[in-house]
C-alpha cells in the first residue's frame, strides 16, 4: 500500500503520464477509424516499447488497448461501421438513434459506459487480481465448454428479425471458422492448398470485410437517400437530445453494471475476448428488457451495455498476467513481451520483487480511465460534426483505412483479399436481411466450443460419468438447459397470445 | 537437375566474382535499412528475440532493421515469401529453424529442403521438452513412464504435431495409454499444468518461467537444458527422438557469402552485448551462436536426423 503514493509521485512527474496519454489519445483515434484498431496501434508501438522506461512502455500499450475499445464505439455509432468486431452490436442501436439526431447522447453514453466499464474491471484487477486469478484455474476446459453453451443461449437473443435466418448465418460463421489446421491431427481443413489458410481465417481482415467495407458499399448505393436525409438531420434543438436525461441513467445504471461485471468475468476467462463480451451484454440486456422488440431501433441500453462489457475486458484480461504470468489476450501476450524486453518476468513474484513498478503500473492504468474520459468527452463534439460530412467525402476514406487495416495485421496482401471475399458475403447478408451479428458470433465462438468440447473428451477420458468432478460445468449445463425451457416456454405463451388475439379479430 | 543447378550456381558465382568486386569496394553492404521478417505474430518468443537481434544488428551494421511480422503456417508462409525475394541481403527471415528442418516432414505442403536458403547464423536455442506440474510424483522420464504404467489414461497437453510425436512413441513402445489433449497457444499449454489437468506437457521452453510450479522431466534436446542442468534428456533416457530448434536467419538461395558472413559476425555481437543478454536471460532463452558456415552444417544435419525421426527415413 505504502508504495501507491510513491507511485502516483513516480507517475504524474516522470515521462509515464505523457506516454499514457500518448497511447489512449493514438488507440482512441485508431478505434474510431474503421478498419484501423488495436492491432494496428500495437503493430506501430512495439518498436518504441524498446527505447522507453518500463512503467512508460507499458503505459503506452495499455493506453493505446484502452483507447481503441472506447474510440471503435465512435464509428460505430456515427457510420455504422464498428473500429473493432466488439463494437457490432454498439452499431445495432447506436446507429439508429445517431440517425435520430441523437448523436451527441448516444456518444456520450458509449463514452461514459466505456469508462465506467473500464474503471470497474481495473479496480476490480488491482483488488482482487491473486485471489481471482487462482480461482480462474479452476476453470479449464470441461467449464469453459459449459460456459460456451450456457452463452449460446444468451447470443440467441441477437438473431434480429427472424430467428431461422438469424441461425443461419451463424451456421455460415460457424462454417468459415473451421478453415485452418484442425487441432488434434492437423490435418488443414478448406484451405485449398493456402499455407496462409492454415492457421484459419483471421478475424481483423474479416470482420473488416464484413462490418466496415461491406456497409460502405450499402451506404453508397444510398447515397442520395442518405444524403438527403443528413441534410434535413439537424441537432434538435431540444438540449435533452445532446445530454443524457435522468430517468435514462436510471434504466442504464443496472445495465452498465451488469455490463461492466459480464465483461470483467470474460476477460479472466482464458481466450473468449471482447466481442464474446460485449454480444453476451448485449443479448442479455436484451432478455431482460421488458421490450425486446424495440432494440435495433434507437435503445440506449444497447449501446450502454455492449460498450460497458467491450471495455471491462481489457483491464480484467491482464489479471492472469499479473497474478500467473499467463496472457490472456493478445494484448497481455504483447506486454509480457515488454516486461521481458525490461528485465521483468511477469507474475507472482513481480508483487514481491518489484512492488514499486506493480503500484506504478496500477497508477497508471487507473489514470488512462481518466484521461479516457477526458479525451472522450472533449473529442465527442468534433466526432458528432462527422455525421454531417457527406458520404461521397467519407467512403474512399473509410475505404483506404480499411486496406492498411487489413494488410497491417499479417503484413500480406493475401488479407486484403479475404476482407474483399468477406465484403461480398456481408453485402448480401445485408441485402438478404440475415444477421452479420450472428455470423460473427458464430465465427468467434465456434472455434473456442469445438477446441474445449474436445479437450474435455479427452480430460474426461471419454467418459460422461467423469463429469461429476466438475461441479462448475454441471452448473451451467444445467442454467443453459433451463434457459432454454424458460425461452421456450415464452415464445410458445406468447405465440398462443398472438393467435388468440387473431382469432378475436376474426371473429 | 543436380548438374543443371550447380552450373547455373557456379556460372551465378563467377558472374558475382567478376562484377561483384569492385561494385564492393565501392559502397559496403549495407546501404540502406534491412527488413527482417518473423514468421509469427508479435508478442511471443520468437518475435522477442528476433526485435532485440534485430537492434543489436542495427548496432553493428549501421542501417536499421525493421521487423516485419508476417505470420502464418509456423512461419512456412514467410518462408516461402522469402525464397522469392531478391538474394541482396536486403530481406532477411529470423525464425526458427524448424520450419526448414522440421516442417517439410510434419506438413504435406511444405517442402523446403536446406538447400533452398542460405543462413547467416543461428543464436539462441530453445529449451523444447516435456514438463510437468511441480509436485508430480516423477522426476524424469523413466520416473514418469514407471507412474504412466500404473496410472492409465493420463491426459498429456500437445501444443503441435511434433509434441504428439513425442508421447505416441513413448507410449507405443512402453505400452503406456495416453489422452492428448490439443492446445492452441504455449500461454494454454501453461495453463493446463498450472491448473494439474494434465499430467505432462510438451512444452518450446515457456515453462522455465514458473519455476516455483512447473518442472522439467526430460529436454527433448540433445543437449542438457540450461536451466535445469540435473535433468536428463530423452536420448539419456533411451529414446533417440531429440530434435534440436534454434533461432536462425534465413536469406534467399544466392545471397553472397561476403553478405552471410558481414551479418554473421554483426550477430556474434548479440553473446556479448548487454541488453540482448538481459533479455535472453530474463525469457529463460539460452545463447548458443554459430557462424554462417556452422549454421549451414546444423541444419543439414538436424535435417537429415529429424527426417529419421519424423518419417521413419523414407
Amino acid at each position: 500500500m505504502e508504495y501507491l503514493l510513491i507511485a502516483i509521485q513516480d507517475v504524474f512527474t516522470g515521462p509515464s503520464l505523457f506516454w499514457v496519454a500518448g497511447g489512449v489519445l493514438l488507440g482512441y483515434i485508431l478505434g474510431a477509424i474503421p478498419g484501423l484498431g488495436k492491432a494496428t496501434g500495437v503493430a506501430v508501438s512495439i518498436p518504441l516499447t524498446f527505447y522507453l522506461d518500463p512503467v512508460s512502455a507499458l503505459g503506452l500499450l495499455i493506453g493505446i488497448a484502452k483507447g481503441s475499445g472506447a474510440g471503435s464505439a465512435v464509428s460505430a455509432i456515427l457510420l455504422n461501421t464498428p473500429g473493432e468486431p466488439s463494437s457490432a452490436p454498439t452499431a445495432l442501436d447506436g446507429y439508429p438513434l445517431a440517425r435520430q439526431g441523437k448523436a451527441q447522447k448516444t456518444l456520450k453514453m458509449g463514452l461514459f459506459a466505456s469508462v465506467i466499464g473500464d474503471f470497474v474491471s481495473t479496480v476490480v484487477l488491482i483488488l482482487l487480481a491473486a485471489p481471482l486469478a487462482r480461482y480462474a484455474l479452476l476453470i479449464g476446459p470441461v467449464e469453459l465448454c459449459a460456459i460456451l453453451v450456457f452463452s449460446l443461449t444468451f447470443i440467441g437473443g441477437l438473431s434480429g428479425g427472424s430467428m431461422i435466418k438469424g441461425l443461419i448465418a451463424a451456421c455460415f460463421g460457424i462454417f468459415f471458422a473451421t478453415v485452418g489446421m484442425e487441432t488434434e491431427t492437423f490435418v488443414p481443413r478448406l484451405t485449398f492448398g493456402f499455407l496462409q489458410l492454415d492457421d484459419g481465417i483471421s478475424l481483423v481482415p474479416m470482420a473488416i470485410g464484413m462490418l466496415a467495407v461491406a456497409e460502405m458499399i450499402v451506404q453508397a448505393g444510398n447515397l442520395r437517400e442518405l444524403d438527403a436525409q443528413t441534410e434535413r438531420m439537424k441537432d434538435s434543438d431540444n438540449p435533452d437530445d445532446r445530454r443524457i436525461t435522468g430517468p435514462e441513467w436510471r434504466r442504464c445504471a443496472p445495465v452498465i453494471a451488469r455490463g461492466s461485471l459480464i465483461g470483467t468475468i470474460v476477460g479472466i476467462l482464458p481466450g473468449l475476448g471482447a466481442s464474446v463480451g460485449s454480444f453476451l451484454s448485449y443479448g442479455a440486456t436484451k432478455r431482460a428488457s421488458k421490450t425486446p422488440e424495440k432494440f435495433g431501433t434507437g435503445m440506449i441500453e444497447g449501446v450502454a451495455a455492449s460498450e460497458s462489457a467491450d471495455n471491462a475486458v481489457v483491464p480484467s484480461s491482464l489479471i492472469p498476467l499479473f497474478a500467473l504470468g499467463i496472457p490472456g489476450s493478445v494484448i497481455a501476450a504483447i506486454l509480457i513481451a515488454a516486461f521481458i524486453l525490461h528485465g521483468l518476468t511477469p507474475g507472482p513474484r513481480m508483487f514481491t520483487e518489484q512492488p514499486r513498478l506493480v503500484a506504478d503500473l496500477y497508477i497508471a492504468m487507473l489514470s488512462a480511465s481518466l484521461i479516457m474520459l477526458a479525451l472522450g468527452y472533449a473529442g465527442q463534439r468534433i466526432f458528432a460534426m462527422i455525421i454531417r460530412v457527406p458520404l461521397r467525402l467519407i467512403i474512399p476514406g473509410v475505404l483506404l483505412f480499411c486496406c492498411v487495416g487489413a494488410y497491417m495485421e499479417t503484413s500480406s496482401v493475401f488479407s486484403i483479399y479475404i476482407m474483399l471475399a468477406f465484403t461480398l458475403i456481408g453485402f448480401l447478408s445485408r441485402k438478404l436481411d440475415f444477421s452479420f451479428v450472428t455470423f460473427l458470433i458464430g465465427f468467434v465462438v465456434a472455434p473456442k466450443l469445438e477446441l474445449s468440447f474436445r479437450q474435455s473428451l479427452q480430460l474426461l477420458n471419454h467418459d460422461w460419468a467423469n463429469l461429476v468432478k466438475h461441479p462448475i460445468a454441471i452448473a451451467f449445463f444445467l442454467a443453459a438447459i433451463a434457459t432454454v425451457l424458460a425461452v421456450a416456454r415464452k415464445e410458445a405463451r406468447q405465440s398462443v397470445g398472438t393467435i388468440d388475439t387473431k382469432r378475436e379479430e376474426l371473429s | 537437375m543436380t548438374t543443371r543447378r550447380t552450373l547455373l550456381a557456379t556460372a551465378a558465382g563467377l558472374a558475382l566474382a567478376l562484377t561483384g568486386l569492385p561494385a564492393m569496394a565501392q559502397d559496403e553492404y549495407p546501404t540502406k535499412p534491412i527488413t527482417m521478417l518473423v514468421g509469427y505474430g508479435a508478442g511471443g518468443q520468437t518475435d522477442l528475440i528476433a526485435r532485440a537481434s534485430a537492434k543489436v544488428l542495427a548496432d553493428q551494421l549501421g542501417q536499421p532493421v525493421n521487423v516485419v511480422n508476417k505470420p502464418g503456417a509456423g512461419g512456412a508462409v514467410a518462408a516461402n515469401e522469402l525464397r522469392g525475394m531478391a538474394p541482396d541481403g536486403y530481406t532477411i527471415l529470423f525464425q526458427s529453424n524448424a520450419v526448414i528442418n522440421a516442417a517439410p516432414f510434419l506438413m504435406d505442403r511444405v517442402d523446403f529442403k536446406p538447400d533452398d536458403f542460405e543462413y547467416a547464423g543461428m543464436i539462441t536455442a530453445y529449451q523444447t521438452g516435456l514438463a510437468a506440474p511441480k509436485d508430480a510424483p516423477y522426476e524424469d522420464l523413466t520416473g514418469f513412464i514407471a507412474w504412466a504404467r500404473e496410472n492409465p489414461d493420463f491426459a498429456y497437453a500437445a501444443l503441435s504435431a511434433e509434441a504428439r510425436m513425442y508421447m505416441d512413441r513413448i507410449a507405443e513402445q512402453e505400452g503406456l495409454q495416453a489422452n492428448a489433449v490439443p492446445v492452441q497457444s504455449g500461454s494454454e499449454m501453461v495453463n493446463t499444468l498450472l491448473a494439474k489437468q494434465v499430467a505432462v506437457a510438451f512444452s518450446g521452453g515457456i515453462h522455465y518461467r514458473y519455476p516455483d510450479e512447473i518442472k522439467t522431466i526430460a529436454p527433448t534436446t540433445t543437449f542438457r537444458h540450461p536451466s535445469a542442468p540435473d535433468v536428463p534428456t530423452i536420448e539419456e533416457a533411451g529414446f533417440p527422438l531429440a530434435m534440436d530448434t534454434r533461432t536462425v536467419i534465413i536469406l534467399p538461395k544466392g545471397t553472397p557469402r561476403e553478405i552471410l558472413d558481414r551479418i554473421s559476425s554483426a550477430l556474434k555481437a548479440a553473446e556479448t552485448d548487454p541488453e540482448f543478454v538481459k533479455v535472453t536471460e530474463t525469457a529463460n532463452i539460452p545463447i548458443m551462436y554459430y557462424d554462417a558456415a556452422a549454421a549451414a552444417k546444423e541444419m543439414q544435419e538436424t535435417y537429415d536426423k529429424n527426417k529419421v525421426i519424423l518419417t521413419g527415413g523414407n
